[in-house]
């Protein structure tokens, strides 16, 4: 089991990694953050947290992807560069891999299934919270 | 087979402060926060270890759920602090409760030996009761 200090320190990286997603973070800037070497910040991380600080970083990137793509009016490949990707098609495929959608797939259906423009539709929620406070019985 | 909780539901006053106050304070992080069509605002935190139980900060207002009525009388009750957020569990009760107290976390009871481990009361930024348990192994 990890310490409480080693905890500590690996919650600096780990808000390091949420705070800066958006750019080109390297494991050993991440590990720098936890005064670790590569190796034990990586089992460390995933000891801890159960997912890898990349598996954690795609994470990040992929909500605040599907979140743009939903309520903002930027192309898939500004979008793609604004969570921190300089290649479209490792992005299309981590974010199919995360969704099972490809972007532009996943931007057109959420948006068709909204009554709103630059909303999220209510299925998106769980029906019961949806019905509760919405009055959308779940189709 | 139920395998496990995926949401719960913690009604607040306030939807910004209680994030401010569940993320900067306890230290939670934040799983979705998005506007929904309808005006309404989906917003669940959740433990950084469990990403699996989030929890949903709702605010009581006039709706298909509530009435103007009832959705004031919830209000009313949270202030009163009839309701309670749930048990939150640490590593060291005592530990965590002091850095809680240094971030302005108010508690109404000091870490307490129980039959069931360290346990410590305090109250979110709505009026909402937490208690806060070390567990005996």
């Amino acid at each position: 089991m990890v310490s409480n200090n080693k905890l500590k320190r690996l919650h600096a990286s780990r808000d390091y990694i949420a705070d800066n997603f958006q750019t080109s973070l390297s494991l050993s800037e991440m590990a720098s953050q936890s005064y670790m070497s590569q190796y034990h910040f990586l089992r460390a991380f995933k000891e801890s947290y159960g997912e890898t600080p990349n598996e954690f970083l795609i994470r990040l990137r992929v909500e605040q992807a599907k979140n743009m793509l939903i309520t903002e009016n930027f192309s898939v490949s500004e979008v793609c560069e604004k969570v921190g990707y300089t290649s479209l098609g490792s992005f299309s495929s981590l974010f199919l891999k995360q969704t099972g959608m490809a972007p532009t797939l996943y931007r057109r259906k959420l948006w068709a299934l909204s009554s709103e423009a630059f909303r999220f539709p209510s299925q998106v929620i769980p029906a019961c919270y949806a019905y509760r406070f919405l009055g959308k019985w779940p189709r | 087979m139920i395998t496990s909780i995926a949401h719960a539901t913690i009604y607040v006053l306030n939807q910004d402060e209680a994030l401010d106050f569940y993320k900067n304070r306890l230290g939670f992080e934040v799983g979705d926060d998005m506007q929904v069509e309808g005006g309404f605002r989906w917003l669940t935190v959740y433990p950084t270890s469990k990403p699996q139980l989030q929890l949903v900060l709702a605010e009581p207002k006039e709706g298909p759920m509530f009435s103007k009525d009832a959705a004031e009388k919830i209000r009313g009750l949270i202030e009163e602090g009839a309701f309670g957020a749930g048990v939150f569990e640490t590593e060291d009760c005592r530990k965590t409760y002091a850095e809680l107290l240094t971030k302005g976390v108010e508690f109404i009871q000091p870490p307490t030996e129980q039959l069931y481990g360290v346990e410590a009361m305090g109250l979110d930024n709505s009026g909402n009761w937490f208690s806060l348990v070390q567990r005996k192994k």
